[in-house]
């Protein structure tokens, strides 16, 4: 299971003034996984981003790309999509693509076929004459994602990839990095969104206050957390499930619950309980999802170092 | 050096392309032309249609009136080579013709203030009071062939109308010196020939032999040419503050930093702005060009060899520190741009910026007429002003060979120097986003980067 490692945070600390915004991070990332860098907004998550793009340095610590820690020979090998849009606006969109392209060190005529390839992919054919800046901000993420993508790069750095998009670019999107991961290339990007982390990724770090709480295969935190989450969907008011026996926790949404159970405790009880009161649609017993585990670790009033985890042990 | 090159080319299309950019090509010179003559030509103008009355004293000046209207050039003339084409005879100069005074001659029999009072009644009375509005009146005493100390009085509502008033003053002093000279028995045309003034030619001369007229043509010139070298350092060096302001706070910065070395991002941007800067100019150059075989042509035909005033030897010099001017001062708006985080706030450094700039400027007037004096010597070897300064005596005189050489050589040690500095400065400020660099945090980039 243990794939050569392409990427490697070690000990990696930066402060901006009084502020640490990154504190001894260290993670790594395999070659053709997809690895999601999770936390919630300041967490630390671009800053590790831009300091592995080699646009701040770490003020200790290091980071090796391919083995090297001098970005200057490994960032053509990169690309990058920043948080924030990041285009000339005055640009017309295939020449911009072109330039971001060449700046990469990919001659224009080369990558101008795939450029029109991508385009056409993401239904922005007809606006590549187009100035940036008459495109709407979906349509300019896409192109942005696009100048990430098009000099052909082994990994992908994607600082919020689908922010900004519709659930069909979404969608779009996801199909796009999974054969990317398919043709051997090494995803990292960050996200809050826990459920589109949950269908995408296969590693993640969890990282709040500058600091990793979790990491590991998404599959192995997930099971570290035990097997005894209800989750429930149902038609009718759920609010009564959090008080029954045997949960100790609950998340409880319209028409969705996620409750977890004391050790020992029976789901078949809470199911019972359930199906006496509400229309149960779906009822499984599983890991929690990767939602409760970010809100049981980083939410509001969680502490650090709650539960034990495999995956903090695994890293 | 292909991503250098692709930021090049991004950059100077990017200006190129620009429509402002266009008609600013195309108009400026007409603009430039327009500024440096119109004010001259209204000027000379404004003479048009002036009606004088002259009261003559002395009643013998009638024929000077007569005879001389508007033909002649007179001194203090802002065209005194324009006004010379009429003595040849030659097509009257567009000038020459809008000089024409209408005069109106009063011989006064007794004291000329008495009979100068109704015109002067006429010069304070308000328009439409029937006749026609008088300009001005000039009133000749009696004595003015007898008394040396005699004194013309010209009246009019506009004191500063100082060239009616020269014009006036001349006509009637070579009447009376005519006149004085005709009372101690000689000739009229041998008064003629006496009076003839002496022009004065200024001929620069060279190491190469070669003899060039200098004087207030060569002087213009300088002018024109230092203008050429500055302005097009102070578009384009604001252009690139501008440009890295707007990729800061457009974020692409990022992008371009992570792609590639800040010096190689800073020079490609550097010298595509430098690229568009010249296009402009040697478009410039070209319209000047074909202006000039047009009106040299004309002025060839008149006899006037334009190149005694301009040495072509000059334009590649001009290019020289053109590039090396416009490298040293790009590189102070650059650090600019990259320590501020908007446009408004990078506007509050233009003020020193442009005093930097603009210092040989303001100095243009006594280098040009002095260009080996020491003020321009020092200020030619000092290396912020040593392009414009030493460009600008390269125009008027030859300098030694050491100092030119020195010259280049601290200009370019400059740009190299402050290149580096402004690559690294650049490459920290433009990513500290709303927080300046601490002075720490600095040396460790000029260190890394």
């Amino acid at each position: 299971m243990e794939g050569d490692v392409v990427l490697t945070v070690r000990d990696v600390t930066k402060t901006f003034g009084p502020v640490r915004a990154v504190d001894e991070l260290s993670f790594a990332v395999r070659r053709g996984t997809i690895a999601g860098l999770l936390g919630r907004n300041g967490a630390g998550k671009t800053t590790t981003l831009r300091m592995i793009n080699g646009i701040f340095l770490p003020d200790s610590g290091t980071i090796e790309l391919f083995g090297t820690s001098d970005a200057a020979t490994t960032r053509d090998r990169v690309g990058y999509l920043p948080e924030e849009r990041g285009l000339y606006r005055k640009m017309r969109v295939l020449e911009q693509l072109l330039f971001l392209a060449a700046i990469k060190g990919r001659r224009p005529a080369d990558v101008r076929p795939s450029a029109e390839r991508w385009l056409k992919r993401f239904e922005l054919w007809d606006k590549r004459a187009g100035k940036l800046e008459e495109l709407s901000k979906g349509n300019q993420q896409k192109v942005q994602l696009i100048g990430a993508l098009l000099h052909d790069p082994a990994v992908v750095i994607l600082d919020e990839p689908t922010s900004g998009l519709d659930p069909v670019n979404v969608v779009l999107v996801r199909t796009i990095l999974k054969e990317l991961k398919a043709e051997g290339r090494t995803i990292l990007l960050s996200t809050h969104m826990m459920a589109e982390a949950e269908k995408l990724v296969d590693e993640i770090v969890l990282i709040h206050q500058g600091k990793a709480v979790l990491a590991g295969e998404l599959d192995d935190v997930r099971a570290s957390f035990g097997k005894n989450t209800v989750h429930l969907t149902f038609d009718g008011d759920g609010q009564f499930l959090a008080g029954l026996a045997g949960v100790a926790q609950a998340r409880i949404e319209t028409n969705v619950a996620e409750l977890h159970l004391h050790a020992g405790a029976d789901p078949q009880g809470v199911l019972a309980a359930a199906v006496a009161r509400l229309r149960v649609t779906r009822f499984e017993v599983a890991s929690p999802s990767l939602e409760e585990i970010f809100i049981d670790r980083v939410g509001a009033g969680a502490e650090s170092g709650g539960r034990v985890a495999a995956g903090e042990a695994a890293s | 050096m292909s991503k250098a090159w692709a930021v090049f080319k991004r950059e100077y299309l990017e200006v190129v392309r620009k429509k402002s950019f266009i008609i600013m090509t195309l108009i400026f010179p007409f603009l430039m032309g327009g500024m440096m003559f119109v004010p001259a030509l209204l000027a000379v103008r404004g003479i048009e249609g002036k009606r004088v009355v002259v009261v003559d004293g002395t009643g013998r000046l009638s024929e000077a009136f007569a005879e001389k209207q508007g033909a002649q050039p007179f001194e203090g003339s802002p065209f005194p080579d324009l006004g010379e084409g009429k003595t040849k005879g030659k097509s009257t100069s567009q000038v020459a013709r809008t000089l024409e005074l209408k005069t109106e001659y009063v011989a006064a029999s007794g004291d000329p203030r008495a009979t100068a009072q109704p015109y002067l009644d006429r010069l304070k009375a308000e328009r439409g009071s029937g006749e026609r509005r008088l300009d001005g009146v000039l009133v000749v005493p009696p004595d003015a062939f007898a008394n040396p100390d005699a004194k013309m009085t010209y009246y009019s509502r506009a004191a500063s109308d100082f060239i009616t008033q020269e014009r006036l003053g001349g006509i009637v002093n070579r009447a009376i010196s005519r006149g004085r000279l005709a009372g101690r028995g000689i000739e009229p045309a041998e008064a003629d020939r006496l009076l003839k003034r002496v022009e004065l030619e200024g001929v620069r001369v060279s190491k190469s032999g070669e003899e060039k007229k200098g004087g207030e043509m060569s002087f213009l010139i300088g002018f024109l040419f230092v203008a050429l070298l500055i302005f097009p350092n102070l578009i384009y060096g604001q252009e690139v503050m501008r440009g890295i302001v707007q990729e800061k706070s457009e974020r692409i910065v990022e992008i371009l930093i992570s792609s590639m070395p800040s010096l190689q991002l800073l020079g490609g941007k550097v010298l595509g702005l430098a690229a568009v800067g010249l296009t402009q100019i040697a478009a410039w150059m070209v319209m000047g060009g074909l202006m000039a075989a047009y009106t040299g042509g004309a002025a060839m035909m008149a006899g006037i060899n334009v190149f005694q005033y301009f040495n072509l030897g000059v334009i590649p010099w001009f290019f020289v520190f053109f590039v090396l001017a416009y490298l040293t001062n790009v590189c102070i708006y650059a650090v600019a741009g990259s320590v501020s985080n908007s446009e408004k706030e990078a506007q509050q450094f233009m003020g020193p910026i442009m005093m930097i700039v603009f210092i040989p400027w303001i100095l243009a007037f006594p280098i040009l007429q002095n260009p080996e004096s020491s003020l321009a010597t020092v200020l030619s070897l000092i290396p912020v002003f040593t392009p414009v300064t030493m460009f600008m005596r390269v125009l008027v005189a030859e300098p030694p060979i050491w100092q030119l050489t020195l010259s280049i050589v601290l200009s370019v040690a400059t740009v190299y120097v402050f290149s580096w500095i402004t690559a690294k400065i650049f490459r920290v400020g433009i990513l500290s986003y709303g927080k300046r660099p601490s002075p720490a945090e600095l040396w460790r980039w000029l260190k890394v980067a």
